[in-house]
């Protein structure tokens, strides 16, 4: 009795130390193989709005029907889950083409999920590709990721309700839009307004999200911060001017529509929307000619604007990879491009199809995010005359968004942007340094 | 007379609470059959105006391709994994209840120790490291049922109730040469429908409703199960709360069918679950 | 502690071991019990305990979600953060305020809340039935969808249920409050949430426990012209002791493991997370947010002591109380 219950517990001890030593392994058995570019290909896509579901099955069935040698089969999986699904999914039982949301992408490459692309798809397919999208795919000089389309931030604005509050706003891109102006602009809206509201910025997303990251990580680059420089938070993403800009979006709060409903900006009930291109679509509907397109507001060092959005790469434990590459060459071609862009109202990611887009071409309603995705920072060099800043290329990106968005929500709820912010980088960080830097080549 | 007012007065009290208590269930109701737009207006929520079965439909043909995943097959994924549980549990558990408060043997005190023990580590908080011990069974209909089987609640409830049951009785079928498999099967089981009802339905409630975990193990639209869903109609924006109430009704319909056909085993398995007095 | 933890009912069977068959049987049901606890054992041991015991090794590492990199060892390092580490542990401990807080906000409520409305069925009233189906029908729904429900009733713009019946019911004067984002409120909201979801569950075990009340001592009370209140102090509260006391245990445990509700009304109800965060989903969020899997590992260690800590003393005073 006594030595069986020696036993017993010798066993509970040693099973997990066996199970972490096995478990330290299964990421890197995955290899990728060219194939000889037929057979069947899986893809794992996010489930979004429904009209981008059905142009990317649309998209899989021509592929399909356009040729004998690959079969393609296609999987959703949620939006809300997605990049969680892709971390947990080992590199081995991945799908030969994965999509991912562009700042995850060298976390995938970090942790070995991700063949670099370049050997598989056509170079015309790359040559086309815009600026911006490549610098968010590329990392340590190789490319790992291309996008059908790129995102871009603007605020929306209402002329009927701004013109009778008798509100100045840009006419340009040019034109200067301190923060102060805008500051000033919202709360002359939301005395004219009976409801003492002004300004939409998505809270329904909530801030304490990749939303909250993308959407207003932009006034830190416009006040002359970075969410990490050179591997570093404290300093530059906690830095006073950084902190200050903080101050002012806090005190934006009461004049903000929580838009429980998402319609405070259609309905009329709020002048400004402080959101992303694919908005148009809606807000055009709804306000026609009353609608504007206005750059964010500039804290210092230009104004700035996120950039980035889904993009496709293909598994290091693709056995297809060629066939994968061939798919990804149809995908980004002018016609899916296009449908895609048309469904969604996204920034067309590539050159050609971006020209020919009634939106985006110039004169087009949106021509403003192309003008500032034509200006790209890349991820390091914020500069005051470039525009489109790409969010960390680091695998350490999920902690920074982590740390960043609550930060932010945590100001928002009313708690100080000086301790907050500092909290955040201490806590960014920690973990770099526990983990070397996340540097590629350990 | 006094008495009269009393029961008016209780009546009142008890129809109050019970409209707060079903207000939130109307509203589900009502706006799961409204126009999108017109479910968060305030109080007109409630109003039942413009009603159609048009969210229903938009759910099941959201739901409905081999990549998107079929409603009824998510429904399935989840009555299949809800039935293993519960079945598996019911057999797996209260055998070894048996063994624990009525054979007399060695490890007994100290397994039952153990089982007391493992029923205080919440779920969630083995999650992570099961969901790395069990990384390469992702995706299977197995791996979302397997965890849940043996419980070490439900252990502990038919080990109350089997105490419960007079000794003389498992005694006077001894004398008669039945041995403790017979005595499981032919005495204790046929007596413990009260125990076998509580059991049951709550492991079937939580299992249902299983969140975390599916989230963790499945992306495969072809072995998800329903709840997961709800996700899909949330990440939209804006959001259609006409859509999510409808699905919302969907996703809770099975159980009310249930309970309702079943109120009185409800209630009685729910009471059984309580310490015998 | 197996006799400490259980509360026994009935007295252990008698220790018959003088009589010659019980030795014999003793022998044989070793090898029965053994089967029969066989299946349960190894699931508890290959879902429950051995994920456990991998937890409290990965605690002691620097892990990472989704990495290819081994773990590395760093002995109490994670402890050390979250309980000291001026940054981390205020978060921790913030949470676990939060599990307190709602911990001894729900228990009496709902231990309350049920006892009333067990006390107001307990009679021939009519449509009973239909009554205990509205006051259960909650307990059936999942937590997703009950976070989805209040999400909207608890709306901040002025279209919120709430928020309207508040405006109709104050002639206009109400304007419109952020319930689940208020940090006054945030949990108060979770709670209301909560008990409304699990009401039912107590109420219909406390009402099995009263009708298990001999009708004699109400007449009898009844006979010696006690009042209301007095009956219910000297009949039904003795009555229902034990019941009353398995359902208070039951609710706090359960009530410290609060997760789903916090997590699906921080995603995409704007419930302000620090008013609400609990241990629970401080260790959910470290792991799949952060892919911090040592750090949330000693998390769950921790909370577990603390768990295991709490239970011993509440059962400890549970039965002080018996005695």
């Amino acid at each position: 009795m006594t030595d069986s219950r020696h036993v017993r517990l010798g066993l509970l001890l040693a099973l997990p130390a066996v199970a972490l030593t096995a478990c330290g392994g299964t990421g890197s058995t995955a290899a990728t193989s060219a194939g000889d570019g037929t057979g069947t290909i899986t893809i794992w896509a996010h489930q979004g709005q429904d009209s981008e579901n059905t142009v990317l099955q649309n998209a899989v069935n021509s592929f399909n029907g356009s040729q004998s040698a690959i079969k393609a089969t296609l999987k959703f999986v949620p939006e809300k889950d997605y990049t969680k699904t892709l971390t947990a999914t080992s590199a081995s039982a991945l799908p030969d083409i994965v999509e991912f949301d562009g700042p995850m992408m060298s976390s995938f490459v970090y942790n070995k999920k991700l063949s670099p692309i370049s050997d598989y798809v056509l170079p015309a397919t790359v040559a086309n590709a815009t600026a911006a999208v490549k610098a968010q795919g590329t990392l340590d000089g190789k490319l790992y990721g291309l996008g059908m389309y790129d995102s871009g931030l603007g605020i929306y604005a209402n002329k009927k309700l701004l013109d009778a509050a008798g509100v100045k706003y840009p006419a340009s891109v040019l034109d200067d839009w301190t923060a102060a102006d805008f500051t000033a602009a919202v709360q002359k809206l939301a005395a004219a307004n009976p409801s003492h509201k002004a300004l939409d910025l998505k809270e329904d997303y909530g801030l304490a999200t990749e939303w909250g990251t993308y959407g207003m990580s932009p006034i830190v680059w416009s006040a002359g911060g970075a969410l990490v420089k050179q591997g570093k938070a404290a300093g530059a993403l906690d830095s006073p001017a950084v902190v200050d800009a903080f101050r002012t979006f806090q005190s934006w709060k009461p004049y903000v529509d929580a838009d429980t409903d998402g319609n405070a900006f259609v309905n009329g009930r709020v002048a400004l929307s402080w959101v992303g291109h694919w908005a148009y679509p809606a807000y055009s509907k709804a306000l026609g000619s009353d609608l504007t397109v206005l750059p964010l507001p500039d804290f210092g060092n230009g104004a700035k604007t996120g950039q980035g959005s889904w993009a496709w790469g293909i598994s290091s434990g693709s056995q297809h990879a060629k066939a994968a590459g061939k798919f990804l060459d149809y995908l980004l071609d002018d016609t899916n491009v296009t449908a895609m862009t048309t469904a969604d109202g996204a920034v067309p990611a590539t050159k050609t199809a971006l020209a020919a887009s009634p939106l985006y071409r110039t004169g087009g309603p949106l021509h403003l995010f192309a003008q500032e995705l034509a200006e790209p920072c890349g991820d390091t060099d914020i500069t005051k005359s470039c525009v489109a800043v790409t969010r960390p290329l680091t695998a350490g990106y999920p902690v920074i968004t982590a740390q960043f968005s609550q930060a932010l929500n945590d100001i928002y709820g009313g708690a100080d942007p000086q301790t907050s912010l500092a909290k955040a980088a201490r806590a960014i960080d920690q973990d770099f340094s526990d983990n070397d830097g996340y540097s590629l080549t350990k | 007379m006094n008495r009269t007012i009393r029961r008016i007065a209780d009546h009142t009290v008890l129809g109050l609470l019970a409209l707060v208590f079903a207000l939130p269930v109307l509203y589900l109701v009502i706006g799961s059959l409204k126009p999108s737009d017109q479910v968060l207006a305030g109080l007109s929520g409630f109003l039942p105006t413009n009603l159609s079965l048009h969210n229903y439909a938009a759910v099941l043909h959201s739901l409905s391709s081999d990549s998107t995943g079929h409603f009824w097959r998510f429904m399935g994924v989840s009555l299949l994994v809800a039935a293993t549980v519960v079945a598996g549990g019911l057999v797996v558990n209260s055998m070894a209840a048996y063994a624990l408060s009525r054979l007399e043997w060695g490890g007994r005190k100290l397994l039952f120790t153990l089982v007391l023990l493992l029923m205080l580590i919440p779920f969630e908080s083995v999650a992570v490291p099961l969901f790395y011990l069990f990384d390469t069974q992702r995706n299977t209909v197995w791996i979302q049922a397997a965890p849940f089987i043996a419980n070490a609640f439900s252990v502990y409830q038919f080990h109350t109730f089997f105490q419960a049951i007079p000794v003389s009785i498992e005694e006077a079928a001894r004398i008669d040469g039945a041995g403790p498999w017979r005595i499981l099967f032919r005495i204790i089981y046929p007596m413990s429908k009260p125990a076998f009802a509580s059991v049951a339905i709550l492991t079937f409630l939580t299992q249902w409703g299983s969140f975390l975990w599916p989230v963790l193990m499945v992306d495969d639209p072809s072995v998800r199960p329903l709840p997961l869903e709800i996700s899909v109609f949330q990440g939209q924006q804006p959001p259609d709360w006409g859509q999510i109430l409808a699905f919302g009704v969907l996703l809770v319909l099975p159980v009310v069918v249930v309970f309702a056909f079943f109120q009185r085993w409800f209630v009685q398995g729910v009471a059984g679950s309580a310490v015998k007095e | 502690m197996s006799t400490a933890v259980s509360p026994s009912p009935t007295p252990a069977p008698s220790p018959a071991a003088a009589r010659p068959t019980t030795q014999r049987r003793r022998s044989r049901d070793w090898v029965h019990a053994l089967l029969m606890t066989a299946p349960a054992l190894a699931g508890l041991i290959a879902f429950v305990a051995v994920p456990f015991g991998y937890a409290v090794v990965l605690s002691l590492h620097k892990a990472r979600l989704g990495s290819d990199r081994p773990p590395a060892f760093v002995g109490l390092e994670q402890y050390r953060r979250i309980l000291t580490d001026p940054d981390l542990s205020g978060r921790f401990l913030h949470a676990l305020l939060n599990n307190l807080t709602f911990a001894l906000a729900v228990v009496p409520l709902q231990t309350g809340l049920a006892l009333a409305l067990a006390v107001l069925l307990n009679r021939k009233l009519r449509a009973i039935g239909l009554f205990r189906a509205v006051f259960f029908l909650p307990v059936v729904f999942p937590m997703a969808l009950v976070a989805v429900i209040w999400r909207l009733i608890l709306a901040r713009s002025d279209q919120g249920i709430l928020n309207s019946l508040l405006h109709q019911l104050s002639f206009g004067h109400w304007g419109s409050f952020d319930w689940l984002g208020s940090p006054l409120t945030a949990m108060a909201s979770v709670v209301v949430l909560s008990v409304w979801q699990g009401v039912g569950f107590q109420m219909v075990i406390l009402l099995a426990g009263l009708q298990a009340i001999p009708d004699e001592r109400y007449e009898a009370a009844q006979l010696d012209r006690a009042s209301r209140w007095q009956q219910f102090r000297h009949v039904t509260l003795p009555g229902i002791r034990t019941t009353l006391i398995f359902v208070a245990l039951l609710t706090s445990v359960l009530s410290f493991r609060v997760f789903d509700q916090v997590y699906i009304l921080v995603r995409g109800g704007g419930l302000n997370e620090n008013a609400t965060r609990t241990v629970m989903y401080e260790a959910v969020t470290t792991a799949f947010d952060q892919n911090n899997i040592g750090r949330a590992s000693a998390i769950t260690v921790v909370f577990f002591l603390i768990v295991l800590v709490l239970t011993l003393v509440q059962r400890r005073v549970a039965r002080g109380d018996d005695a």
